[in-house]
């Protein structure tokens, strides 16, 4: 095992911070994040609302708490759902080939070729706005980009020696998969699932922007952004703060993407 | 004089002459949050469509300031005794934008197009399914044209004002094709259409055949000069960028802004906005159909938990105190008795929940994001009533699936706004009625709709007052819906912009000049 | 070569269709229809019910469909219902404006972002290589419509560099055309950046590993010609699909940006669409960004080879 280099351990802290407040902010948050108090609208940061209070006088260090579980848990879930979808159906078509591949990206490209904000847009005007309608409009949107890079991915790794190996040492289609396949084709996955993590937050607060995303008063980091822009110059601690926490979880994802991508990386075993 | 300050006044001119561009062709830009969706009056319309038409068109008679009844283009009108036949004698003088003149058969023809139009939303207004019956249009002299009815009916020409309507405004021929379809409208009104670029202006140009009248601008009649030469609408979908557009001077006027930005903007950019109550009413609708909300004593108890003014200070920004009757505070009819309102009395409310045997459902409060106020009122009356122990939950919907909720009557309770109503008892109209006939009606009561229908047909100012006065206090007792207020017209210039207002919904651009 | 590319193009058909139908059916789900929109409060079931008569919605979507297709066939699109403009004008004019705008921004952003990542590989767990990726991340998790408008207060209105509002087309007026191009173009370029070079540096450091990359260090090869002749092509392969990607799914309209800028394009006015539940600008819109994409993906898969000697074209 090497030791960890700088930019894991920063990334793995961030995490941990996060994943910290959300369990925190489930269970206690210094006010009630839903209190509304009108006399005590847009308070500047400072004592008792250590990052002062939004547009209808609610402490926002609370509901930032609050939205952490909201927004990660979304991100969580709608990365996996395109994950596992996309690795399943990205690699048995660039593994199959021929009918089976045709098939598949004929309903991913179909997919693929409405724009990942406007299907969720129309998915959610049927779902409704709610926090299980976006899982299921923004993974259903996210999944067949995935497809389609496990797909180019193993396309490329099937002309490699150690798959044709495989294929000559009498593996069955579904081992070769799952043993070689997998691992190697996982780098591009993270990455793109580390991006799809952040661009669900950000979709979200697009959404609310756009007058769509989940539903207030339950705060997410993207609802809180999208309503703070109206107030920008006299509470610019409004968005500041929603925004600082999708920008450190990001980068905390993304550092920690990297870190679990060298270690699975096959070839950097041992080294 | 000096000899310097007598050259430039000698030269000036000149150059001014020569180098047109210069100041007087700099056009007045106002923000229109979303293209027109037609520039035929009072078809495939919305708010930003009437506005633009209202300065480009006019019909027989407008709404004067307070919702009176004034001339356009009828200089005067008489009604015969049994109250069935309006005979308007036309303005003298009066061309269209192509310099035909106006006639009482051009205004026979445009109305008989208008109503003859499958495609014109308040034709039932005027066909008996709605409202009056016209049965005859007829122009027996070049300046006079009448209308006949089956039965007399007291709102005919505040009907016939309705801006929703495209204030019933009178087109020459030329403005449809020779098949009989639209083609671009030429009106009588100081304003003419000029180029349109879809989804990004529209262009209005001073028409310099327009005679004005009277001393000043009274609503949507008066003195009705084009001070600017030109004037464009620009499509600024995003309110942001509106208000950079104001401040940067891409924009003179933002029309239409909410009360709480507007009371933000003087606040913060100490810019000068203009706000005025209209006859449009802000409201909580109750489905009384519903298992729960068809209980009065819940409805007691839910009007008892909100704190009137508090809400109302909210959602406007301060910018206005609640308003309790569907009489507009500006009316004329709106006295005493409407003055009376709901109590806040959140002592009362356990009692009248224990009454209506509430065990704690939940009750859902449905609004939208396209309204500032109906978002606002949600989550504040949420707050108020979960503070008194009533479940109630917000679902945030896009408008249209909002307005389909409306109009089939699927719901609990709804943030919603009605459009400017030019008569109080238009106002009550637009409640009231049976809602198995129409699913969108809300105080289904028959004693009351024929209370309606009466103070609909009554001419006598006293008697209509009495009828109010009787509705309003049905109003409070049986609690149909919360009314909330009256919208405010709440709108932003720059400085040097002088005579703007939005006017009920309307941008107003004549009388208005740039200094 | 030619042969694949046809027949790519054939097995778009039954897509395109699968498109319409889902298009179709999804916005039927959606509630709310145009007719109630345009009465507003206004309307009554009798006159609801003769608005949506007249609009051809009262007939079985079915039927409603297959009219539809019938015309689409022919390159009738159908009317808007909103602004009754043909739809096929509609969307040309309006991608147009978003083409632009998405091409301009999508080159600048791979010239900057795909030598950036390289470098960020190359150094891989330096402090240029930290630095890079923390400003890629910081770009990524920006919102677009925070970021656009913190722009169009720089240098709109505190700078008052450039025009706030308005849109002239490049092509009626090239100078003016660029000069309102600058804001939403450099709002995009930020962001695609930021997710390009991410790509671009996996990419690289997974080429960086390989067995040819060792040789050509043995055989004494300086490091910088072994980036430029052995890794930068083979590390594009990817980076080159995920551009194709973004350059498929921007060029459907980027209603965020079009919306802070106040441009008149495709994604504004598909949004505007769905909420106006104007249904065959809904369909149009959507059948043509479906070509779009295939088109571009198409491209992007012709073109793959030539970055990727791996792959061939079959």
């Amino acid at each position: 095992m090497r030791p960890m280099r700088p930019n894991q351990i920063i990334g793995l802290t961030l995490i941990a911070l996060v994943l910290s407040a959300a369990v925190i902010g489930t269970f206690w948050t210094p006010f009630d994040p839903l209190r509304i108090d009108l006399r005590n609208k847009l308070a500047a940061p400072g004592l008792p609302n250590l990052l002062g209070t939004d547009e209808f006088g609610r402490d926002i260090l609370s509901r930032l708490m609050a939205a952490a579980g909201t927004s990660t848990s979304i991100s969580l879930i709608t990365v996996s759902f395109a994950v596992c979808g996309g690795v399943t159906l990205g690699m048995i078509a660039g593994y199959a080939r021929g009918a089976v591949d045709r098939a598949i990206m004929m309903v991913n490209d179909a997919m693929l070729s409405f724009p990942s904000m406007l299907l969720a847009l129309a998915l959610l005007s049927i779902t409704g706005a709610n926090k299980y309608g976006i899982i299921l409009a923004l993974g259903l949107a996210y999944t067949p980009a995935m497809v389609r890079v496990v797909r180019g991915a193993v396309l490329s790794l099937r002309e490699r020696e150690f798959i044709e190996a495989s294929r000559i040492m009498g593996n069955s289609a579904a081992y070769t998969m799952l043993r070689h396949l997998l691992p190697n084709c996982l780098a591009p996955v993270i990455v793109l699932a580390t991006t799809m993590f952040g661009s669900v937050l950000l979709t979200e607060s697009a959404l609310s922007f756009l007058g769509l995303g989940v539903p207030p008063p339950a705060p997410t980091w993207g609802n809180m952004l999208a309503s703070a822009r109206p107030h920008m110059s006299a509470a610019p601690w409004l968005g500041i703060f929603p925004g600082l926490c999708i920008a450190l979880t990001l980068l905390g994802i993304n550092l920690f993407g990297d870190a679990i991508r060298d270690r699975l990386d096959p070839r950097m075993r041992g080294l | 004089m000096s000899s310097a300050t007598r050259l430039t006044a000698h030269i000036l001119p000149f150059a001014l002459a020569l180098w047109p561009g210069l100041a007087l062709a700099e056009p007045l830009k106002v923000q229109l949050n979303a293209d027109i969706r037609s520039n035929q009056p009072g078809v495939n319309r919305d708010a930003g469509s009437d506005s633009v038409m209202m300065n480009v068109v006019e019909g027989l008679v407008t709404q004067g300031d307070g919702g009176r009844i004034v001339p356009a283009l009828a200089e005067s009108w008489t009604v015969s005794e049994d109250g069935t036949r309006y005979a308007f004698t036309l303005r003298d003088g009066v061309t269209f934008h192509n310099g035909e003149p106006l006639t009482a058969d051009a205004v026979k023809w445009s109305l008989e197009k208008m109503l003859g139009d499958e495609n014109f939303p308040c034709r039932n207004f005027f066909d008996g399914s709605r409202g009056a019956k016209i049965t005859e249009i007829a122009a027996p002299d070049a300046r006079t044209v009448t209308l006949t009815l089956e039965t007399p009916n007291a709102l005919l020409l505040p009907l016939m004002a309705q801006t929703q309507c495209g204030g019933m405004g009178i087109v020459a021929q030329a403005s449809y094709n020779a098949d009989g379809s639209w083609k671009s409208p030429i009106g009588t009104g100081p304003f003419a259409f000029g180029a349109w670029k879809r989804g990004e202006s529209i262009q209005l140009i001073k028409y310099a055949g327009y005679v004005p009248h009277g001393d000043a601008p009274d609503g949507f009649g008066g003195r009705k000069e084009a001070l600017v030469d030109e004037v464009n609408f620009l499509v600024v979908p995003d309110i942001s960028t509106a208000i950079a557009g104001l401040e940067s001077g891409a924009l003179d006027i933002l029309p239409y802004i909410s009360p709480t930005e507007g009371a933000k903007l003087r606040d913060e950019k100490g810019l000068a906005i203009t706000a005025e109550p209209h006859g449009g009413i802000v409201t909580m609708l109750f489905q009384t159909d519903d298992p729960l909300m068809s209980n009065l004593a819940l409805r007691k108890a839910f009007v008892a938990a909100l704190d009137m003014p508090g809400l109302v200070d909210a959602i406007m920004g301060g910018l206005t105190t609640p308003n309790n009757s569907l009489v507009a505070s500006k009316s004329s009819y709106h006295g005493d008795v409407q003055k009376q309102g709901y109590s806040y009395d959140p002592a009362a409310v356990p009692a009248l929940l224990a009454e209506a045997g509430y065990k704690g459902e939940k009750i859902t409060i449905l609004t939208n994001r396209r309204s500032a106020i109906n978002f606002d009122t949600a989550m504040i009356a949420q707050a108020m009533l979960q503070a008194v122990g009533i479940n109630a939950e917000i679902e945030v919907l896009d408008w249209a699936t909002q307005l389909d909720r409306f109009n089939s009557g699927n719901y609990q309770v709804m943030a919603f706004n009605y459009s400017n109503r030019a008569d109080p008892a238009l106002a009550f109209q637009a409640v009231t009625g049976s809602k198995a006939e129409n699913a969108n009606a809300i105080w289904d009561n028959d004693e009351v709709t024929a209370l309606v229908a009466q103070v609909t047909a009554e001419a006598d100012p006293a008697k209509r007052q009495a009828l109010f006065d009787t509705l309003h206090q049905r109003f409070l007792a049986e609690l149909p819906l919360v009314m909330l207020t009256n919208s405010l017209d709440v709108s932003a210039a720059r400085p040097g912009i002088e005579g703007y207002r939005t006017l009920q919904g309307i941008v107003r651009l004549w009388g208005v000049s740039r200094s | 070569m030619l042969r694949f590319a046809l027949t790519r193009l054939l097995s778009t058909i039954p897509t395109l269709l699968l498109v319409s139908i889902a298009v179709f059916g999804l916005i039927r789900l959606i509630p709310g229809d145009p007719a109630s929109l345009i009465m507003g409060d206004l309307a009554d079931t009798a006159a609801l019910e003769a608005a949506r008569q007249a609009m051809g919605l009262d007939r079985p979507v079915p039927v409603q469909f297959l009219i539809w297709l019938g015309k689409a066939l022919t390159g009738d699109l159908g009317n808007s219902i909103a602004s009754n403009e043909p739809v096929l004008d509609l969307v040309l004019r309006r991608f147009a404006t978003s083409a632009w705008m998405v091409l301009i921004a999508v080159a600048i952003a791979t010239l900057i972002a795909v030598p950036l990542g390289m470098l960020a590989a190359r150094r891989q767990n330096g402090a240029l290589d930290l630095g890079i990726i923390a400003m890629s991340t910081l770009l990524v998790s920006i919102p677009t419509f925070w970021l656009g408008l913190m722009i169009l207060l720089t240098f709109g209105l505190k700078l008052g560099w450039l025009p706030v509002i308005g849109y002239v087309a490049i092509t009626s007026d090239t100078k003016a055309g660029l000069i309102y191009l600058i804001m939403p173009v450099l709002t995009l370029v930020l962001h695609e950046v930021g997710i390009i070079v991410r790509m671009a540096r996996a990419s690289t450091l997974d080429v960086l590993r390989l067995d040819y990359v060792t040789h050509a260090r043995a055989k004494g090869l300086s490091e910088a010609a072994i980036m430029t002749k052995h890794v930068a092509r083979n590390a594009f392969g990817p980076t080159w699909t995920l551009i194709g990607l973004i350059l498929g799914n921007l060029l459907g309209g980027v209603a965020v940006v079009e919306t802070v800028f106040t441009m008149p394009g495709l994604g504004r006015l598909i949004v505007d669409a769905i909420y106006a539940r104007d249904y065959p600008v809904i369909q149009g819109c959507l059948l043509f960004v479906a070509v779009i994409y295939m088109v571009v993906n198409l491209i992007v898969d012709l073109l793959y080879p030539i970055f990727d000697p791996r792959v061939t074209a079959q």
